[in-house]
């Protein structure tokens, strides 16, 4: 039986002086994993690492992202993105489809001062809780140090 | 769940699609949400692109679909109680070899365990023991779910540049206009 429709990206950067800055990372319905980050600028190649996670990992990513209930909330009121750069964060859950766009949040008093304070907080959570989940993944895999 | 297939209004037939997934997709509209559809920035260099590395099994046909990491067997722990410790872990998961690595992940908004657990072993045998004790096993009262964090991709390594093959099209790509372009992996 084929899997649910699901698909999960989350990108922040910038154009900068040292070119494009990123991180980004991925995950499909059927476990591939993408991690890419390109912060590094005194090393001109890209850090970029593929692996296969077990529908396990899957399942409880998907539990992560149902509980944050994000899939509710709407970026028109979000920060627009500026010249400190760019947030985005894609989710394919069954028939609904969500591509968030926003500026970089330095921290919670960001969250506080804008227009949808209880949207942007879910947001900027469960941000924390898939970086948090994707480093220990390249970490435990890979042993690198990452940002 | 019902609507578990779509097919986008702007995907004229035959428009890369194969056949097997035209017959059997129901029509169903899928909802989208967020200024990322219309944003219209692309970008080569992200995971759309190419040549990632990868760590490939080594010809262990012992371990199943399982997949070594670059130390130890990595498990999964699901279920995992708000409250449990890492010496709750180490003490449970510590009987089937020594635990290398715990990765505890705690809720960023509420300082409690997430839910999951990450640990290391240094021996397959370890981790498929563990496995196999610990799936279903209560701590804290909640019920334990175990599995290896890492498999083998379950195609040949073309999988890897489409993306979802069998829909035809590889990933979303929202910052895409619609479905009008061909992926910008190779």
């Amino acid at each position: 039986m084929p899997a649910e429709e699901f698909y999960v990206r989350y990108y922040s950067g910038h154009q900068g002086r040292y070119g494009h800055e990123f991180i980004e990372f991925e995950f499909h319905a059927d476990g591939r994993c993408r991690y890419a980050n390109n912060s590094n600028y005194r090393n001109d190649s890209l850090i970029k690492k593929e692996m296969t996670v077990s529908p396990l990992m899957i399942k409880e990513l998907k539990r992560i992202i149902a509980d944050s209930e994000v899939m509710k909330e709407d970026d028109h009121k979000w920060p627009k993105k500026n010249v400190v750069g760019k947030q985005e964060l894609e989710i394919r859950f069954g028939n609904e489809h969500v591509s968030f766009e926003t500026a970089k949040i330095g921290s919670l008093v960001d969250v506080q001062g804008s227009e949808d304070p209880e949207g942007l907080r879910v947001f900027y959570y469960l941000v924390q809780d898939l970086k948090c989940l994707v480093f220990s993944l390249i970490t435990l895999h890979w042993k690198i140090k990452p940002i | 769940m019902s609507d578990r297939y779509e097919i986008d209004l702007n995907v004229k037939p035959g428009d890369d699609l194969q056949d097997e997934e035209m017959a059997e997709a129901p029509q169903a509209a899928v909802k989208r949400k967020g200024r990322g559809f219309q944003s219209g920035d692309q970008r080569g260099d992200g995971v759309h692109s190419s040549a990632f590395d990868k760590l490939n099994s080594s010809d262990d046909s012992a371990s199943g679909r399982a997949l070594k990491s670059i130390e130890g067997w990595i498990v999964l722990i699901t279920g995992v109680h708000e409250e449990a410790t890492e010496e709750d872990i180490l003490d449970r998961f510590g009987e089937y070899g020594e635990v290398k690595n715990v990765h505890l992940n705690l809720d960023r908004r509420t300082g409690y365990v997430k839910g999951y657990v990450l640990v290391e072993y240094e021996k397959f045998s370890e981790a498929e023991e563990a496995i196999a004790a610990m799936n279903g096993a209560k701590l804290l009262d909640q019920t334990l779910t175990c599995d290896f964090a890492f498999v083998k991709p379950t195609n040949n390594d073309d999988r890897g540049r489409r993306g979802l093959t069998t829909r035809g099209r590889g990933g979303y790509g929202g910052r895409r206009s619609g479905r009008s372009n061909s992926p910008t992996r190779r």
